[in-house]
């Protein structure tokens, strides 16, 4: 097997829930040594809150959300309300490269997890704190929060909602896995770095400020013209007709985009040409633009009679930019996912055969990544206390009656 | 000392997703050579907004943002001396950034397998819609079909309350690029680490879809683990988790748990609907969540945004204000954190910018305006690859550069 990139590296994770663990996911997948550090006094709100437990039967090793966000890592038990549970965590942060930390700022003081004290321990660690607005700033910099939040607080929901209409949330908690790819790139950049100059730093990643970035024409239109956008539905700058569509079949929808006029042309003759898409004013992108409304309307009263996957299949052989709107029996049906290998099968010793989505990125010298099953609460705590940190049998059960290792 | 400021990129990209890539190198200190058409450029260059509204090829809100501290050369590749410069600049890169069809590179000679043999430590990134294999590979894209393919995408706006009338949304701006294009740079940053220990270039596959169906951990897990069909409707979800009206504006919290659930009340002034002990427990807020949300939604109207997040979070309830653009561009938390940075460029002016997703504390970089349509030609093509005035002006009038 061809080496992983990130051999050698170590990161001790103390984060939890969604942001760090994606991150964090990376990491392991891609050969690095992850010890997530977990304790029965918080557990990851994954393995324990969310209703995706293996057969509705609950357990902390059961969660599908907690396994879709954890493979490949390696689960210690420490208990950081204690001093000694603070002092072995320390003891782990001085054999890593990086720290991962995503807590709200009061507790990340509190557990001794702060950029200072980790910097006081190894002086060249990387740490990466994820939070909604940033751990440095004004008030909001100590608010709790998730990443819903960050998004709310920098306009994207005011800007997702049917044009002229009330605030909407984005699906699933969008800027978590936003800021987690974006975090990755830049903490292997602070890799290079202290490779090149011994150097460490602090990553005070702000999932605001990740969500800002990633929505420029509402920013740009604004210190370029003062106009606040707001909400535009599926509104495009440029192509029309760009909009989601009706299909046969209970909640079903088809999504087209139509740039150029050749997509136009090929869209009617899809259609039959119709008499109503021969009106002059639909001759030109401009002009569809102007009357997507229209365009819409016709669109959504033909797109009804059809089922939304074989009416893309039609349209993309036509050549007419479509894709059906897929839900989640549908995307673990798609041929195209399966061919491309965006799935991999657990094998689980609780939850039995699982598919699981693997990284969403493909390197050609690099067929297979650490894939390896997501960790049991405390499956590693004899291997990293013993293994890395050398105590003894005694030792560690002693902490473990002294709920340290805990 | 900026931590890629060793690294060469080539960007053969447009629009959105392989731009922001090769932004990304770039405000980290990458040498970007972005490589567009002449004459016309990237498309993002016609792309909205622009000052007071007008298209000028220079101006382009979405285009300065996504091309800040890059060259720009302009190159016709599809002619045989245009495709030789290109090979001579990807025989010295490190990284290539590509967001063309499936196939596109190969049919030009400028493919992985070619450009390989050529510099075997080259890494060519691939952002594309769907993917270099499956039956999709060869589909039209678009931002939108990528996104609303992605199940997040299903699920956006979520709280759907009547589902014949709500249909799927996108979210503001280009997000499924958007997501592709940090995957990408990811995915390319470790092909980087692999060739440091190895020596050997390779080829990464980054599709846009794919990486936004990466955002629907939650949503899959319930139907691969349940056996039980997401859906986006509100019956059944509850407890927040969206925009909520309060007398000047909107709040955004939850109150699943019990403790949110106490703080909640406390901040509303206990009101009298909330005390029926019904409520008390998480299970009997669930099933009665008509009530309990109709009756949170009354008592908020009568109290504002700013008051509520401030009172709230002291409480320990995760609220939080849903303010409009405008709004959080003028926030003074985000200009203290300097997530806005002032960049002055000869077209287009001084203008704010979006600083980067992520900065580096010991390594702070500011992004440097974007570059004008062949600003880099001579510097490039001219000094760089060593030709003269002459051939130059000849390139020129072929129309190669």
């Amino acid at each position: 097997m061809a080496m992983l990139p990130l051999e050698g590296v170590r990161v001790t994770d103390f984060s939890w829930i969604i942001n760090g663990p994606q991150t964090a996911l990376w990491f392991a997948a891609m050969g690095a040594e992850v010890i997530k550090v977990e304790s029965r006094v918080y557990l990851d709100y994954m393995r324990i809150g969310p209703p995706a437990m293996a057969d509705d039967i609950a357990g902390p090793n059961r969660s599908g959300i907690f396994h879709n966000l954890n493979y490949g890592k390696k689960s210690v038990n420490l208990n950081l309300a204690t001093a000694k549970g603070r002092e072995l965590a320390y003891e782990l942060v001085k054999r890593s490269d990086f720290v991962i930390e995503c807590f709200a700022a009061p507790h990340t003081r509190k557990l001794g997890l702060t950029y200072e004290q980790l910097k006081a321990v190894k002086p060249d660690i990387i740490v990466i704190s994820v939070s909604l607005l940033g751990k440095t700033g004004l008030e909001p910099a100590q608010w709790v929060g998730w990443g819903p939040m960050a998004a709310s607080y920098v306009g994207m929901f005011d800007a997702q909602g049917y044009l002229g209409g009330p605030p909407r949330q984005t699906g699933g908690t969008w800027p978590d896995y936003a800021i987690a790819t974006a975090v990755m790139f830049h903490a292997l950049a602070a890799l290079r770095h202290r490779d090149r100059t011994g150097e460490g730093q602090w990553i005070d990643a702000s999932m605001g400020e990740t969500v800002i970035g990633e929505m420029p024409e509402w920013f740009m239109d604004y210190f370029m013209n003062g106009r606040d956008r707001r909400q535009r539905g599926n509104r495009d700058d440029f192509l029309a007709p760009h909009n989601t569509y009706p299909c046969k079949g209970d909640d079903k929808w088809i999504a087209i985009a139509v740039g150029s006029d050749e997509e136009w042309s090929a869209l009617c003759r899809v259609m039959g040409t119709p008499a109503w898409t021969q009106d002059a004013a639909f001759s030109s992108q401009l002009g569809r633009w102007k009357n997507s409304s229209a365009i819409d309307a016709r669109l959504n009263e033909w797109t009804r009679q059809y089922d939304h996957r074989e009416l893309a299949r039609t349209l993309q052989a036509a050549g007419v930019p479509a894709g059906p709107v897929l839900d989640s029996v549908e995307v673990y049906q798609d041929e195209h996912l399966w061919e491309w290998g965006y799935w991999w099968e657990l094998e689980h010793h609780e939850a039995g055969k699982r598919i699981l989505p693997g990284l969403p990125a493909k390197l050609s010298a690099i067929p297979k990544f650490n894939y390896s099953p997501p960790p049991d609460l405390g499956e590693h705590n004899h291997e990293v206390f013993s293994g890395l940190l050398g105590l003894t049998d005694e030792a560690i059960a002693r902490l473990m009656d002294e709920k340290v290792i805990y | 000392m900026k931590p890629l400021d060793d690294i060469k990129v080539i960007e053969f990209a447009e629009m959105v997703s392989g731009p922001m890539c090769g932004k990304m190198f770039a405000d980290m200190g990458a040498e970007v050579i972005k490589i567009e058409s002449p004459g016309t450029g990237d498309q993002s260059r016609r792309h909205p907004p622009f000052p007071g509204d007008i298209p000028h090829r220079e101006k382009s809100g979405l285009f300065l943002y996504l091309n800040t501290s890059k060259k720009s050369v302009t190159l016709d590749v599809t002619r045989p001396a245009g495709a030789n410069i290109f090979r001579r600049l990807a025989a010295n890169a490190d990284l290539l950034i590509e967001n063309h069809p499936p196939g596109h590179l190969d049919k030009l000679g400028l493919g992985f397998e070619a450009l390989h043999r050529l510099n075997p430590r080259l890494v060519v990134v691939s952002i594309t819609p769907f993917g270099q294999k499956g039956p999709y590979r060869d589909w039209k894209g678009s931002d939108l079909i990528e996104w609303a393919m992605s199940l997040t995408g299903y699920n956006t706006p979520t709280m759907v309350d009547d589902p014949k009338k709500e249909n799927p949304l996108r979210a503001p701006g280009h997000p499924a690029e958007m997501m592709g294009a940090t995957t990408a740079a990811a995915a390319a940053m470790l092909a980087l680490c692999h060739r440091e220990r190895t020596g050997e270039g390779q080829w990464v596959d980054a599709p846009c879809w794919q990486a936004t169906l990466n955002t629907a951990k939650v949503e899959m897990a319930v139907y691969a683990y349940r056996g039980v069909p997401f859906n986006r409707l509100r019956a059944g979800a509850g407890a927040g988790l969206e925009p909520l009206p309060c007398r000047d504006g909107y709040v955004y919290t939850l109150w699943t748990v019990d403790a949110h659930f106490e703080a909640l009340k406390e901040l509303l002034g206990h009101p009298e609907l909330l005390e029926d002990d019904l409520f008390k427990t998480m299970k009997g807020r669930a099933d009665n969540d008509d009530v309990v949300r109709l009756a949170i939604r009354q008592a908020l109207l009568n109290y504002d945004m700013d008051d509520l997040v401030s009172r709230g979070q002291a409480l320990g309830l995760p609220i939080g204000a849903v303010y409009t653009v405008a709004h959080a561009a003028e926030d003074e938390h985000l200009k203290t954190r300097g997530a806005f940075v002032e960049i002055d460029h000869p077209a287009a002016g001084s203008l704010r910018y979006p600083a980067q997703l992520v900065r580096l504390n010991a390594t702070p970089s500011s992004p440097s305006r974007a570059p004008l349509l062949g600003e880099h030609n001579e510097e490039v093509i001219g000094r760089r690859l060593g030709y003269g005035a002459e051939e130059l002006s000849a390139f020129r009038a072929d129309g190669i550069i």
